[in-house]
């Protein structure tokens, strides 16, 4: 009998104790604004889903710091939920509708890449949520009338038509392009959107070929490349594609007026290991650290954003690290304009952004991809990479040759 | 003269894929073990290379005499402590095991040197060599001269050292081999630190030549699998062979019909060989 009564009040005092937790975690509830992001933190994609994530956890570390989102005079700590959908696009589509319905979050990043963000899109629009996709870039993931999907990457062809204009206005004995692209979606649909570019500006495509995932061996093809002598060679790949073609061209003394790779030389770790070989590749991409923008987000100026990421994380950011933080940033602007977490406030004030940011200026076109943004046209100088055009945030002139 | 090229490409890619393959070769003849960790070994061969050429400025090819005793223990301890367990299950269990191993590692590097890809680049750098517009560089032709030559030592210690011969015994016949005398755990063992150091010395070798991550061992493990299905199991010559016939398909392939369908058209050759010649182009049947 003591027995049991003891017992029940231990259950008493354990309720108690739930009550007064639930009740306080309603409380914190109330002062936390959640966003959803559900990325490949294992598989194949893992190292991209790391840079989106160091993104996001930089602005949500800044957004808190500051106090949180001012809703109406009230802050709000942002939290971010990150779940991991295995680099498998259909467990991504499942842990988006997850985080809404269980996880409760009151907006969404997009997942990684144009594929799963255009599957996954289609729940958030469902249950209408404002998505901002930090890594889409494909035209496809916005023409399908939604009106709660945004994106910071502009369509692919910005990226190689500035670079044929410039090549076309400063090496005219530039006649003809070789173009060599990894079989896979962002890879292929770059090269595809040069040949484009190139046939456009008059140039005349003497090759153009993919490369299987995962080719060890690039020396056949690149023999091929030789004997037809282009003045332009063109490769999309990933870092350790770039870094193998680049090794074989020299192996095999190829040498070229141009030669892009899309896009290696936008990530420090390839003009680490490229070294002195990299001298004079251009590439393109939507935004880098050389970049020098003031804008009116919370990180401000392009170099504070870099300054903090370097404290943070102690190397340099590249674009995808950067698009997920202005991602942030930019919902933290909106729902401070709207002065509300209601999701359709909050979408209306995306959709009628225009405002300059450290990631450039950002305005989203009628289908939701952003359609203000220059991206930068790069060249490997002394190392270093050095921003070609826009003129805005030019610093240095198009050289010709490498050997 | 395209053809020249394309044919001397395809004759040295081979000699690298069969340093990648040998040890797999070896253990998956001797062990009956399809050794899936291999292609981390090499990886991690490679980064023992970088590492001692960014920091202590030693050369690859010095790299090699350290790699070769150190993958030699690691095996070893690999075979003696874990593997020899289970070596009388089901090549099922076997597999399984060194699929988990292979996790374990591969993680490991993963988790120690991120997925960045590293680049092991000679200063000052090597060049090429060539000859009426044939253009061979010299890295790969030492390369494929040291692949030539770990292969060549392989071949004499499976001829002419009495744990060599112990070494064939057990494969033809592990309960014979007992019978007369041999400790065929500790050759067991051997085999499989013989194996890993092999690797390890592929990997260092791989490591002047291709970028380096822990994502590249995947890679490695498929094209040592395709050299020892062409080649013929457990056969250093057979080895040399599957390396040079799949550069040659993979080189012919890419140029005649693109880049794209070279994997294919090699795997398709695969596919062809395990129905009509399971044994390989120099092995002998029974062997598997």
């Amino acid at each position: 009998m003591a027995r049991s009564r003891l017992t029940s009040r231990r259950l008493n005092s354990l309720l108690l104790a739930v009550c007064f937790g639930l009740s306080a975690s309603a409380a914190l509830a109330q002062d936390v604004v959640k966003f959803g992001a559900p990325l490949p933190l294992t598989g194949p994609l893992a190292p991209e889903a790391i840079k989106q994530q160091q993104g996001y956890d930089l602005w949500a570390e800044q957004a808190n710091k500051a106090g949180g989102i001012s809703v109406g005079g009230k802050k709000y700590r942002v939290e971010i939920v990150y779940a991991d959908y295995q680099s498998n696009t259909p467990r991504a589509v499942q842990t988006t509708e997850q985080m809404i319905t269980q996880n409760n979050v009151n907006f969404l990043f997009g997942p990684f890449g144009s594929g799963a963000t255009k599957a996954g899109s289609s729940v958030s629009e469902k249950y209408k949520v404002p998505t901002i996709a930090s890594t889409a870039s494909s035209a496809q993931v916005y023409d399908q009338g939604y009106k709660y999907l945004f994106g910071t990457f502009t369509p692919n062809d910005t990226l190689t038509t500035p670079l044929t204009q410039i090549v076309k206005a400063k090496a005219p004995d530039v006649k003809k392009v070789a173009i060599l692209a990894r079989n896979d979606l962002f890879p292929l649909a770059i090269a595809q959107e040069m040949e484009k570019s190139a046939k456009a500006n008059g140039l005349e495509v003497v090759y153009f070929e993919k490369y299987a995932i995962n080719t060890l061996d690039h020396s056949a093809t690149l023999s091929q490349i030789k004997s037809l002598a282009p003045q332009w060679i063109f490769v999309t790949g990933y870092i350790n594609d770039l870094l193998l073609v680049r090794k074989q061209m020299a192996d095999q003394q190829i040498k070229a007026g141009v030669l892009s790779m899309v896009a290696g030389p936008a990530y420090q770790e390839f003009i680490d290991a490229a070294g002195a070989s990299g001298e004079n590749i251009t590439s393109a991409a939507w935004w880098h650290p050389a970049a020098q923008y003031s804008g009116k987000d919370i990180f401000g100026t392009t170099a504070n954003y870099v300054k903090l990421f370097r404290e943070k994380y102690k190397s340099d950011p590249d674009y995808a690290q950067a698009s997920a933080s202005v991602s942030g940033a930019l919902f933290q602007m909106a729902i401070e304009r709207a002065g509300s977490l209601d999701r359709d406030k909050v979408r209306d004030e995306l959709a009628k952004m225009n405002e300059m940011t450290f990631w450039g200026p950002v305005k989203f076109g009628p289908t939701g991809q952003i359609d203000s943004l220059e991206p930068p046209v790069l060249q490997l100088q002394g190392g270093k990479a050095v921003v070609l055009s826009p003129a805005l945030i030019k610093q240095g002139e198009f050289r010709l040759g490498v050997n | 003269m395209l053809a020249a090229q394309v044919l001397i490409n395809a004759l040295v890619l081979g000699c690298l894929y069969a340093c990648i393959a040998t040890g797999f070769s070896l253990v998956w003849g001797v062990l009956n073990v399809i050794n899936l960790i291999h292609g981390s070994f090499i990886v991690l061969g490679a980064y023992l290379a970088w590492g001692l050429y960014q920091s202590l400025q030693i050369s690859p090819w010095y790299a090699l005499g350290i790699a070769a005793p150190a993958f030699f223990a690691l095996g070893y301890v690999i075979q003696r402590l874990i593997l020899n367990r289970v070596i009388t299950a089901p090549v099922l269990v076997t597999l399984t095991l060194t699929f988990g191993l292979d996790l374990i590692l591969n993680n490991a590097m993963i988790y120690y040197f991120k997925a960045d890809y590293r680049k092991l680049t000679l200063t000052p750098p090597m060049g090429s060599v060539s000859l009426f517009d044939v253009v061979v560089p010299i890295d790969r032709l030492i390369a494929t001269a040291s692949a030539l030559a770990l292969t060549g030592v392989l071949y004499l210690i499976l001829r002419r050292l009495r744990v060599g011969r112990a070494i064939i015994a057990v494969r033809l016949d592990r309960d014979a081999a007992r019978l007369m005398g041999v400790d065929v755990n500790s050759i067991y063992a051997i085999a499989f630190g013989l194996g890993a150091a092999l690797a390890g010395c592929a990997g260092v070798l791989m490591a002047l030549i291709f970028p380096i991550s822990p994502l590249t061992s995947t890679a490695y493990l498929g094209k040592a699998f395709v050299v020892c299905v062409l080649g013929g199991l457990g056969s250093v010559s057979g080895a040399l062979a599957g390396g040079i016939l799949l550069a040659l398909i993979e080189g012919i392939g890419s140029a005649l019909i693109g880049p794209a369908h070279a994997t294919t058209l090699s795997f398709a050759l695969l596919i062809v060989f395990l129905i009509v010649r399971p044994q390989g182009l120099l092995g002998r049947k029974g062997f598997e």
